[in-house]
């Protein structure tokens, strides 16, 4: 909503700067965008007087004008206008001047004759829609003078945010109110009663509405023997800071009441409505099937069946509240204007107007809700302008169908209880001049309990909590003194899942990994790159609306978005890439309503930890650092029970791929991709990547540790080295050593792994680095190589394998 | 007479030894000095052996001088080793001398995501003031989105065009949007509701989480984004408790030195409702570019829960008031970071990820 301070100043006195009100109106819940002053782009056009005139030497349509710009200066200008004679007084555009469409004026050469500036057009200067000759300024005009400040063009507009709560707001009477209600002022308000004469508008005109829940309220005037032209300058000026075009006087004269009072108004040409018996007989229906209208814009638009249209016997004429048909559109013939000034029901104005994708100022106060106490008010003010600004009579009477008129709402406004939400000491009497300044009627004012009469051009309030709201916006919030909540009861914190939670992300980042985050949406695609299938009985979820197909899915696995984040790294020329996100999937079921959301954490490492240093060379990361990863992960939670167990996925490269395990549950994947999903995600191998359902996880973090005793006696290490078949797992091996071991062995580190020379095709040495101790005493070398010596000859009996030599 | 030279004799075999201690060059010689004179065949040793064939009367003074002279070549001995220790040590430490400025090792850990420390700290502060963390689904019924916090049917926002919708397989069919009323939630509001259902009062709560709209991604807008909703409900909770609340929660976060104001506004779940504005850190309030000349930068929305919202979520309306904000991470990390695009953060590009 923009507002010309000039225009409000009319409405109400302001005493304060722009700025100063801008600032009331911020903190009482009108946001001011933007605060413009307007009439600085034709700066520079200033009033001259055509000395001479002559015909161009080299052109028979153009003149040769001479004219004083006042200061003793006399400029040659090559003009093409004929409307003009010497000693008439003009708007000179001087060189450097930039006008409002965008033209900078510039000393030149005209068919060969020099030219120092323009003699301006009305339209040229964006003062009205004049373009066929010079504007010719009265004989007063002073001459050098501006033209901008003489014709008092200099104002300062607010861009005004409306809540959509308010749209009592979006016209100049209601902003009036409202700053007289933040100021303290008594604004005034603008309406004027027309002078009927000739035949009643009832014998012309009836009004029909089929359905009062979609037109409240619809009123039609006649007003006969206009002149259509264009407006008149203080017309030209209100319409355009507006934010309109002047049009035509009859055109202009509706915009400015809309935005005046904020009543959309619509004028029909009367002589091109259809008549029947005489009578045009205006309705108000929903369109049939089939129909169409050719709107305003010369746009022939197919009617849906909800949406509202105004028609006379012929057939629809206008789409109701949005836009009015051709037609019936008032034209330089125009001789009588029907009136319309009507209420709509938002939500159908809404929906034509979003349908057809037609916005108007008329289309967003009908869809904010206009209020149809004010509809006569309105076509009685524009109905006397016209008769004042186009001529013409207006027809006595309206023709109003208003079946069931809307009254005040009464609501009681309790002062304790209002003091008690806001946290304020207001007393009753107090209350009572703010919601009275706001234009509500309050009866009992110095009462427990205010009467409130809340006018129906406020329909945002209808409770007790609007008027609360009402009384802290104009005290102003600014005011009330901040607490902190005094509530017993209530405790702070994180809850033990929401810490471990904390920890996972702890632990990758400690073991370098990145938190991430990518899109929650999934190419349908992906299935067919990562050759994934889910599980029987479940779907991916689908949008109705997604941005684009490649988003057409919510993601049931990270995979993808880890995949494309190396492969993003890797085109900018990073290669060490180690990122983990933690997040929500998605997949759901037939017969179910919301899918289920878990949350996964993934991983995806590439590249090195980091890139080789003086003295350092990390190797290329491969499936055991994503192990290592894992298992610093499983460390930080306390899961004892987990293992790796390999498993062919159709995304991982076979071979390098396994299932996680905690105790005894797969809970997720770990493994190098396989080669043709790096080609679908465009990126280089080896790339590891995992992905963990965290909910089992955190079920199998451990709770409160026991302490261990410290070993008090010292240890003895012996080393073993086994050949075994290489189908022979580590872990087997490990195993067959722990189970042999009793009581003594401490623990069993795997320290090499080695194949070739001295070591039989097929098979692979295994050497562990083993620990003895016992918690009683110091172990002699006896005991040891007594539980050693039986422990080899069971764990190479357990594994097929014998000590390498 | 004898006396006499075998006292000299065991001063001069005492002079050349102690030359020799001093005259070593390393741990080596010097030992070879030490066996060669106190060794079990050495020298004085051998002198201090030949005591017993000595008169009687001579033997106290040989045996004086005799020890005498062992105990000076001793100390000789032991300040000559002391000296070469010093030494070898000291070319030791020359020899293992480093370039300190060279870079050290480390493995560098991963960094926590912008929006995430954003989302923690925030969390953080109100943890502080006795709240707890609450979490909702993110594909949500329109009930939560939308109804239970009193948007209008017809509302916009409820449109295809801004809201995600996804397919209910559910074989209901209903009156929002055609087809489905399952959508990706909007905002972390549909929690405060969800909250109120499970719980009672006194509920004080904050809500992080991702949300989404239907927005083409620009450097201020991506169709996903998070939120931290907060909401309080209990006996005697006043527009005064948001104003103090949100006013202690600027200041933790954006710094003393900031200014706050409350301004009123619109908001269809909320009433009465307002925004928090927090003086420009550019420009210190005076007006910037950044700012837009105001001064100001919007940070989050709030106001008093709408009685409407207690009906729908069953809360006694009388008894309890309560007040509820909610603000974006990915703008609040933007202007506290300076960040002019958004979507740098769902790019995971690493050497963004590693600047914070």
């Amino acid at each position: 909503m923009r507002v010309s301070m000039k225009w409000l100043r009319e409405l109400v006195p302001v005493d304060l700067a722009p700025a100063e009100l801008a600032d009331r109106l911020d903190m009482t819940g009108t946001a001011v965008e933007a605060i413009e002053t307007v009439g600085q782009e034709i700066e520079g056009v200033v009033i001259g007087r055509i000395v001479s005139k002559e015909r161009h030497p080299n052109a028979e349509k153009l003149w040769l004008t001479k004219v004083d710009v006042g200061g003793g200066e006399t400029l040659q200008i090559v003009c093409g206008a004929q409307n003009f004679k010497v000693g008439d007084k003009v708007p000179v555009a001087t060189v450097g001047t930039t006008l409002p469409n965008g033209v900078t004026i510039k000393k030149a050469k005209l068919r060969g004759v020099e030219s120092v500036g323009m003699n301006c057009s009305a339209i040229e200067l964006g003062v009205g829609s004049e373009a066929s000759g010079l504007l010719i300024l009265p004989d007063e005009a002073p001459v050098g003078a501006s033209f901008a400040e003489w014709r008092g063009m200099s104002d300062t507009v607010l861009d005004l945010e409306i809540t959509p709560n308010r749209p009592d707001c979006l016209s100049m009477a209601g902003i009036a109110r409202e700053v007289a209600a933040i100021t303290g002022a008594t604004a005034g308000k603008p309406s004027s009663t027309p002078e009927e004469g000739g035949a009643p508008a009832s014998d012309e005109v009836t009004v029909t509405v089929d359905d009062p829940s979609l037109c409240p309220r619809y009123t039609a005037r006649l007003i006969r023997g206009v002149k259509v032209g264009p407006s008149p300058d203080w017309l030209v000026q209100r319409v355009l800071a507006s934010g309109s075009r002047p049009v035509s006087n009859i055109v202009d004269i509706t915009n400015y009441v809309m935005f005046e009072l904020g009543q959309p108004l619509h004028a029909f040409d009367a002589g091109r409505l259809a008549r029947e018996g005489g009578k045009i007989a205006i309705g108000v229906r929903l369109a049939g099937e089939g129909e169409h209208l050719v709107t305003l814009d010369g746009k022939d638009r197919q009617l849906a069946a909800d949406t509202l249209v105004i028609t006379d016997s012929s057939g629809a004429v206008a789409l109701a509240g949005v836009m009015g048909g051709e037609d019936t559109e008032v034209s330089a013939e125009t001789v009588d204007v029907l009136l319309e000034s009507a209420c709509f029901d938002p939500a159908s104005v809404s929906r034509t107007s979003r349908r057809l994708g037609l916005f108007s100022e008329a289309s967003s106060r009908f869809e904010k809700g206009v209020d149809p106490n004010g509809c006569a008010a309105a076509s009685d003010r524009a109905a006397a302008l016209i008769a004042k600004i186009a001529g013409g009579e207006v027809a006595p009477g309206v023709v109003d169908e208003y079946p069931a008129p809307r009254s005040p709402l009464a609501l009681t406004l309790r002062v304790a209880r209002a003091n008690s939400v806001l946290g304020t000491d207001l007393g009753p009497h107090e209350m009572s001049d703010i919601l009275g300044r706001l234009g509500l009627g309050v009866a009992d004012a110095g009462g427990e309990a205010l009467a409130v009469e809340v006018p129906t051009f406020r329909p945002d309030l209808e409770r007790e909590i609007d008027l609360i709201e009402e009384v802290v916006r104009v005290h102003g919030m600014e005011n009330v003194t901040p607490t902190l909540p005094a509530g017993p009861g209530r405790a702070g914190g994180l809850t033990r899942e929401q810490r471990l939670r904390e920890r996972i992300g702890e632990a990758l980042r400690a073991a370098g990994l990145e938190d991430t985050m990518s899109y929650s949406f999934a190419d349908p695609a992906d299935f067919g790159r990562l050759g994934w299938e889910l599980p029987e009985g479940e779907v991916p979820v689908e949008l109705l609306n997604p941005m684009s197909e490649e988003q057409a899915l919510l993601r049931w696995t990270l995979a993808p978005g880890l995949l494309r984040a190396v492969s993003h790294n890797q085109r900018r020329g990073v290669d060490d890439v180690h990122l983990y996100e933690m997040g929500a999937v998605f997949v759901t079921a037939p017969g179910r309503k919301q899918p289920k959301e878990r949350t996964h954490v993934g991983g995806a490492l590439a590249g090195r930890w980091h890139r080789p240093t003086w003295d350092d060379e990390p190797p290329q990361l491969d499936f055991f650092d994503g192990k290592g990863v894992f298992g610093a992960l499983a460390e930080s939670l306390g899961i004892e029970r987990w293992k790796l167990r390999a498993a062919e996925m159709p995304w991982l490269q076979p071979g390098r791929s396994a299932e996680v395990l905690v105790g005894g549950d797969v809970v997720g994947w770990l493994g190098e991709v396989a080669a043709p999903v790096l080609d679908a995600y465009e990126a280089r191998g080896p790339i590891v990547l995992f992905e963990l359902q965290t909910e089992p996880l955190l079920r199998s973090a451990a709770g409160v540790r026991v302490f261990e005793e410290l070993p008090r006696f010292p240890a003895v290490e012996l080393d073993i080295a086994l050949v075994v078949d290489e189908d022979v797992t580590a872990e087997r091996v490990e195993q067959a050593i722990r189970s042999a071991g009793g009581k003594l062995l401490e623990g069993a580190r795997l320290f090499d792994v080695y194949r070739g020379q001295g070591v039989a095709a097929g098979r692979k040495s295994l050497a562990f680095a083993l620990t003895y101790r016992s918690p009683e005493r110091t172990l002699t070398d006896e005991d040891v190589a007594a539980v050693h010596e039986k422990l080899v000859r069971k764990v190479t009996a357990a594994v097929g394998g014998e000590l390498r030599g | 007479m004898r006396q006499m030279r075998m006292t000299d004799e065991l001063r001069s075999l005492g002079r050349s030894g102690v030359a020799e201690a001093e005259a070593a060059d390393d741990l080596a010689t010097l030992d070879a000095v030490r066996v060669a004179y106190l060794g079990k065949k050495g020298s004085l040793t051998a002198v201090l052996r030949g005591l017993g064939s000595l008169p009687s009367e001579e033997r106290p003074e040989v045996g004086r001088v005799a020890n005498e002279v062992r105990a000076e070549l001793e100390s000789a001995i032991d300040a000559r080793r002391a000296e070469l220790a010093a030494k070898a040590l000291e070319e030791r430490v020359a020899a293992e001398a480093v370039d300190v400025t060279l870079p050290g090792r480390r493995r560098p850990a991963g960094h926590v995501h912008l929006i995430d420390q954003v989302v923690r700290e925030i969390v953080d502060i109100f943890v502080g003031l006795g709240y707890r963390v609450a979490s909702g689904p993110e594909v949500e019924l329109d009930w939560y989105n939308f109804t239970a916090l009193n948007t209008p049917p017809d509302h916009p926002a409820r449109s295809l065009q801004d809201t995600f919708y996804v397919k209910d397989l559910s074989g209901d069919r209903a009156a929002v949007a055609g087809e489905s009323d399952v959508v990706l939630r909007t905002h972390t509001s549909p929690v405060q509701v969800r909250v109120m259902e499970s719980a009672k009062p006194p509920i004080y709560i904050v809500a992080p989480g991702r949300c989404y709209r239907r927005d083409i991604p620009d450097p201020s807008h991506t169709p996903q984004f998070n939120q931290i909703e907060g909401l309080v409900v209990d006996e005697g909770i006043t527009f005064g408790d948001l104003k103090g609340t949100l006013e202690h929660f600027v200041r933790e976060m954006f710094g003393a030195d900031r200014r706050t104001r409350i301004r009123p506004h619109f908001f269809g779940f909320t009433e009465p409702s307002a925004e928090v504005d927090v003086s420009c850190g550019i420009c210190g309030g005076h007006g910037c570019r950044f700012c837009k000349g105001t001064g100001w930068l919007e940070i989050l929305g709030c106001g008093m829960v709408d009685p409407n919202v207690f009906g729908y979520a069953g809360v006694d309306a009388e008894r309890y008031t309560g007040f509820a904000f909610g603000m974006g991470a990915e703008r609040i990390a933007a202007l506290r970071h300076d960040i002019p695009d958004l979507r740098v953060f769902l790019e995971s590009d690493v050497r963004f990820l590693r600047q914070f």
